[in-house]
């Protein structure tokens, strides 16, 4: 293998990898905001508040690996 | 991170300007156009204009007392807010047809610089406010719990300010190079798919940024 194949390779992985926790993690807590908006539909403004608030903290994870994918992918 | 700044012009032979700087002179001059024109024409009776500020200015208020109350959101409100309407503005230029595609004007939040900066100011004004609100106890929140906890808070301060720039410069630096990847894809129409997300996710950044900004300030100043 080349060089630029590894580091597209290790592109790839960086951005592939570090979307998995994310995106459990987000599914989980949209899952239990629904849940607790179903239940409760007059709090559903606070929930949605915070819920926006803890999407973007672990959307910001993904993003890490989105800004090294692209910094390896300037090297090729 | 090896950033490339493309220089412009260059004045006095050391103040580089960037396509970043022309964008926001651009930004400052219709924001300050649009401030000079409705602050004249102030009204009873709000006309057109009026209304549209007065209703984003409302919202700023509601949701700034939101999380700090209500003395603390009217005492820090100018730099919430500014800080609220620079990078919404700069968000949203982004979204202009041909910036970005050209060296002369860019998105500034695009540019790891640029949100480092803010995370700059946002730094020193947090640790200024909570100096200034009660120093004796901004003192001791660094040993609140227990002694040894010091290093780790106070690594804690420097990292909120860094996370908060890379957040926002990852978030737009991303969005801004999908839409350049699709418009070399397919140049007409592709590109509107991410565009329609981008008005979306750049309005939520911008909230998400000062909110997390209040809520450390409501931290430091209670």
């Amino acid at each position: 293998m080349t060089n630029s194949a590894i580091i597209a390779i290790a592109a790839a992985l960086a951005i592939a990898i570090s979307t998995i926790g994310p995106s459990i993690g987000q599914g989980m807590t949209a899952k239990a905001a629904m849940e607790s908006i179903a239940r409760q539909p007059d709090a559903a403004k606070d929930i949605r508040s915070t819920l926006i608030v803890s999407l973007a903290l672990m959307e910001a994870l993904s993003i890490y690996g989105l800004l090294i994918a692209f910094m390896l992918s300037a090297k090729i | 991170m090896g950033e490339k700044s493309e220089v412009i012009i260059s004045l006095f032979g050391i103040l580089d300007v960037t396509g970043e700087v022309v964008t926001m002179w651009i930004m400052l001059l219709i924001i300050a156009l649009l401030s000079l024109i409705v602050k004249k024409n102030l009204k009873e009776r709000p006309g057109k204009l009026q209304n549209i500020i007065e209703t984003g200015v409302e919202y700023l208020d509601n949701f700034f007392a939101d999380i700090l109350g209500k003395t603390k959101s009217r005492k820090y409100f100018t730099f919430l807010a500014s800080l609220f309407i620079f990078i919404i503005f700069s968000n949203y230029s982004g979204l202009i047809p041909g910036v970005g595609l050209t060296d002369y004007v860019k998105a500034p939040t695009a540019s790891l610089s640029v949100t480092a900066a803010l995370g700059v100011v946002t730094f020193l004004f947090l640790q200024i406010s909570g100096i200034r609100h009660n120093a004796k106890h901004y003192f001791m929140h660094f040993v609140k719990p227990m002694f040894f906890m010091l290093p780790l808070l106070l690594l804690d301060e420097i990292i909120k300010p860094a996370s908060l720039a890379l957040r926002l410069y990852g978030n737009i630096f991303g969005e801004e190079t999908v839409t350049e990847e699709l418009y070399h894809i397919f140049p007409i129409g592709a590109p509107v798919i991410m565009m329609v997300l981008s008005l979306l996710f750049c309005a939520l950044q911008a909230m998400v940024f000062t909110m997390l900004v209040s809520i450390y300030l409501d931290e430091v100043t209670e």
